[in-house]
């Protein structure tokens, strides 16, 4: 088995979730991780999927051609390589919000790049109506050992300070029970 | 005796635990098996029976010197527990030896009166909040077939425990 990357995107509809693992478990594919959300309107899925040595990117494509045109949705497979370290790290969460306006994630994103600070999941929604539209961004983030807390929090302040928006962020530390 | 933590999806953990009905010797050796292995990790501040595989209800549990404890009664074992009352509600994030890998938010009541008996069959009450309390709900979650995964909050609040590989 080798693990494949695939990404789906098209109109939200009921059906896109079960279309496209059939065809994956019609060719013994295994679903590892995956991320499936609505994003403005449409439906996106990414999926680490493990299949058969002989199954190669391009055999997924064509197999997903079919259901991909019935569901409108737009399907890319890669080859993918774990090669990334885990890092270990203390769990945070940073919240983000305020008026929408271009440049929110990269100067908060450069801001923890900087500080050795790794992102481990982050969404961003665009509440309200469109007469007053709110921006608001919620991230998981890994800091490492040798970082403060403290020092992160003030340079993200900084950060929303000089946007106008709001940041605040709190210790994720999961309790083991 | 230390006992190995049994892990998802053993149907164990999915059955809805029974209740002691004769105090004794069986309860005192379960409830050393589930202090000895309390104690074994380091990492948890409980365990219920049906993770070291036995489907009765009971569960040890010990705070002590937790950042996040207000009320904390030390270590004890505690046999047909049931909650008396609870109040208020928190969301807080959640781990579990007989869960790899995952973490969620869970809603708790943030205080609970819990009453229940000791491995001699004698009864006890516990009135807890914060930590404590949070610790006591997920483990009377574990006697009712329940892991956190059946409760987090919202689908998207589970988490990789520690970053992603």
């Amino acid at each position: 088995m080798h693990e494949l990357a695939i990404t789906a995107i098209g109109a939200d509809r009921p059906g896109v979730v079960a279309g496209v693992t059939g065809v994956l478990a019609d060719l013994e594919g295994n679903l590892e991780d995956t991320s499936m959300t609505i994003l403005g309107g449409r439906f996106a899925m990414v999926l680490i999927v493990a299949v058969p040595d002989e199954v190669g990117p391009d055999e997924v494509l064509g197999a997903m051609a079919g259901p991909a045109a019935a569901l409108g949705l737009d399907v890319a497979v890669h080859p993918s390589d774990t090669t990334s370290e885990a890092q270990e790290g203390d769990a945070w969460s940073v919240s983000v919000y305020g008026a929408d306006r271009p440049g929110i994630v990269n100067r908060f994103a450069q801001v923890l790049a900087d500080h050795e600070v790794n992102i481990t999941d982050l969404t961003t929604r665009v509440i309200g109506g469109p007469d007053r539209p709110i921006y608001a961004m919620l991230l998981d983030v890994s800091l490492p050992a040798s970082v403060s807390a403290e020092t992160v929090r003030a340079a993200l302040g900084t950060a929303a300070t000089e946007l106008g928006v709001e940041c605040s962020m709190n210790a994720a530390d999961a309790d083991i029970l | 005796m230390i006992r190995p933590v049994v892990m998802i999806p053993d149907p164990v953990l999915s059955t809805p635990a029974s209740s002691v009905t004769e105090f004794g010797s069986a309860t005192l050796a379960l409830a050393e098996d589930l202090l000895d292995t309390m104690r074994a990790s380091s990492h948890s501040v409980g365990i219920a029976a049906p993770q070291i595989g036995v489907g009765l209800r009971a569960f040890a549990l010990d705070i002590t010197g937790h950042k996040k404890a207000q009320s904390c009664h030390g270590e004890f074992v505690l046999f047909n527990p049931e909650v008396v009352t609870g109040h208020g509600k928190d969301v807080g994030r959640e781990g579990c030896m007989s869960v790899p890998d995952l973490t969620g938010d869970v809603a708790r009541y943030t205080s609970v009166v819990v009453r229940g008996f000791t491995p001699d069959g004698d009864e006890r009450v516990i009135d807890a909040d914060a930590f404590e309390a949070r610790a006591l709900q997920h483990e009377l979650d574990h006697l009712e077939g329940k892991v956190f995964l059946d409760r987090v909050v919202a689908h998207d609040r589970v988490f990789q425990r520690k970053v992603y590989r």
